[in-house]
């Protein structure tokens, strides 16, 4: 599915004090089969643009298509299955007794039969490799298997679009690198996914296209190496060292892999 | 901070929001409990008038002010539909097989509407223009005398405190869990009254949850920043009561004085 934004413009709590633009017209869109990486600083709209992508905001103004489509005109519950979004720390909203229970929830929202939900199930808990937890309370869980059991209960819908938004704060760096192996598994599986993250070096590894917003508005988007390189100080260590490495090494690609910058060091003389 | 409601505070700066909360409590008491010594309309209008006098003075702009006065208005209508049917005073004005309206009954339910009313405003302009905190700084130095009984102010007002500032945390997260459940396919306005409420369980849950440990962290950061509870405890803002707060005062005792002898 490819799903596009036009023109976004979100005000929360209007005609208050309290009112703030969170977005200022963002346009934007998300290619079928594509990692798209969201950056930006604490407040610039992330977290306000991937909840206009399920329409659980909705714009004050723009439009918000699916294939084409208004999403509006869309049942909204067949939207939010082919749109997952898993929030930021989602693990705050598990709630059944078992992980398995929980991750069925979706599935079971969806009308389909028991069998089919416990397939879904299954294969969610093996993609995030947690199906030994399946019988556990989520509340004994430890950090990083929590964050793993919210995940699947999103997968476990078989969504067309990913949304992950900040996945990997606050997990260690094996459970942060096993996520990471999990997005590039569902792309080579076709399904489009939306990284939002604070950390530039995983975008810049994954991404196949880095949105940066700043104060509700897109700054650069564009692949890593093009939004990154601009900004040198910024950037990732990753995409630092491939820009230096570029102009005798032209054949580093974009977006930048970690394993093919290391590998071009490696060849430099006296390395 | 999607829905505003009776009781929320109102940020602007004006006289009324610089008066001292003490003297704003102790005004609202007495402004509460005079209204009903007032036994005649033309005292509660006095009154009245006094009041939307003051909601100028507070800056809040007069829409902002009537919506807070929504959620009450169902019940002054009702007051005014019993009045109305049920009084047997006056002269009658309309007659419509059992109904019959009568001037009494007309002139009571304005009465008591009014006296709704204006209670509700009173209460609704000191927490509009009284910041939460203030408030139970407030109602601690009020409740102090009575730390001689044992009565423990600080603890009643650190609760209060507590409590005010959770409810807008707890609300974002009530957001939060219910915007996460609808990503999973959950509906919460469908079906009976039933299903409503069972389609609720998977944000109750979670929010409960996170209630308990919040409360857990609260009690760690606060004893490891030595809170130890009212004893010898100082405050950041000192509240301090001004002639003008003695003026406030005054002037409401008075306003009260006249509504009542008119």
């Amino acid at each position: 599915m490819r799903l596009e934004l036009k023109d976004v413009r979100h005000v929360y709590a209007p005609g208050t004090p309290f009112e703030v633009e969170a977005l200022r017209g963002v346009s934007l869109a998300i290619e079928p089969g594509e990692v798209l990486g969201i950056v930006g600083g604490t407040g610039s709209g992330k977290s306000t643009l991937v909840q206009h992508m399920n329409l659980l905001l909705v714009p004050t103004s723009g439009e918000v298509l699916a294939d084409g489509v208004d999403a509006r005109s869309l049942e909204k519950r067949e939207l939010r299955r082919k749109v997952g979004l898993v929030f930021q720390f989602p693990e705050s909203a598990l709630f059944a007794p078992t992980v398995e229970e929980d991750v069925a929830f979706a599935p079971r929202q969806l009308a389909l039969g028991e069998e089919e939900v416990r397939e879904r199930v299954r294969e969610s808990l093996r993609a995030l490799r947690i199906w030994d937890l399946a019988a556990r309370s989520p509340f004994a869980l430890s950090g990083g298997e929590k964050r793993r059991a919210a995940i699947a209960g999103v997968l476990a819908m078989r969504p067309e679009v990913l949304i992950l938004d900040e996945p990997t704060a606050g997990l260690d760096p094996a459970a942060r690198e096993e996520l990471l192996a999990l997005i590039v598994n569902l792309r080579q599986a076709g399904i489009s996914v939306v990284l939002v993250s604070h950390d530039l070096d995983e975008v810049a590894e994954v991404a196949d296209r880095v949105c940066a917003l700043h104060e509700g508005g897109v700054r650069a988007l564009g692949t890593p190496a093009e939004v990154f390189y601009g900004e040198p100080a910024q950037a990732p260590a990753t995409v630092r060292v491939a820009s230096l490495l570029k102009e005798s090494k032209p054949e580093i690609g974009d977006p930048v892999r970690f394993e093919e910058t290391l590998a071009a060091l490696k060849a430099l003389p006296g390395v | 901070m999607t829905t505003r409601s009776l009781g929320q505070f109102y940020p602007v700066s004006s006289p009324v929001h610089a008066l001292d909360p003490r003297a704003k409590i102790l005004a609202t008491a007495v402004f509460v409990a005079g209204l009903f010594l007032i036994g005649s309309t033309a005292g509660l209008l006095f009154v009245a008038a006094a009041l939307v006098a003051l909601v100028a003075l507070s800056r809040i702009p007069a829409g902002t002010f009537l919506r807070l006065l929504r959620p009450v208005l169902f019940i002054v209508a009702l007051t005014i539909l019993f009045q109305v049917l049920f009084s047997r005073e006056g002269v009658t004005l309309l007659e419509w097989g059992f109904f019959e309206v009568r001037s009494g009954g007309l002139r009571q339910g304005f009465f008591l509407a009014l006296r709704i009313l204006l209670l509700v405003s009173s209460a609704g302009l000191l927490t509009a223009t009284t910041a939460p905190v203030a408030l139970a700084d407030g109602i601690e130095d009020l409740l102090s005398p009575m730390k001689r009984v044992r009565f423990p102010a600080h603890e009643v007002a650190m609760m209060m405190t507590i409590a005010l500032r959770f409810i807008p945390t707890l609300g974002e997260e009530a957001e939060k869990v219910k915007g996460a459940q609808a990503a999973r396919g959950a509906d919460f306005s469908e079906g009976g009254p039933l299903r409503r409420a069972r389609s609720l369980v998977p944000v109750l849950v979670p929010l409960t949850v996170g209630a308990f440990r919040r409360a857990d962290d609260l009690a760690e950061a606060m004893e490891s920043r030595g809170y130890r509870g009212g004893e010898g405890r100082t405050r950041y803002r000192e509240l301090r009561f001004r002639k003008r707060d003695a003026l406030a005062l005054g002037v409401t005792l008075l306003v009260l004085l006249v509504g009542i002898l008119l």
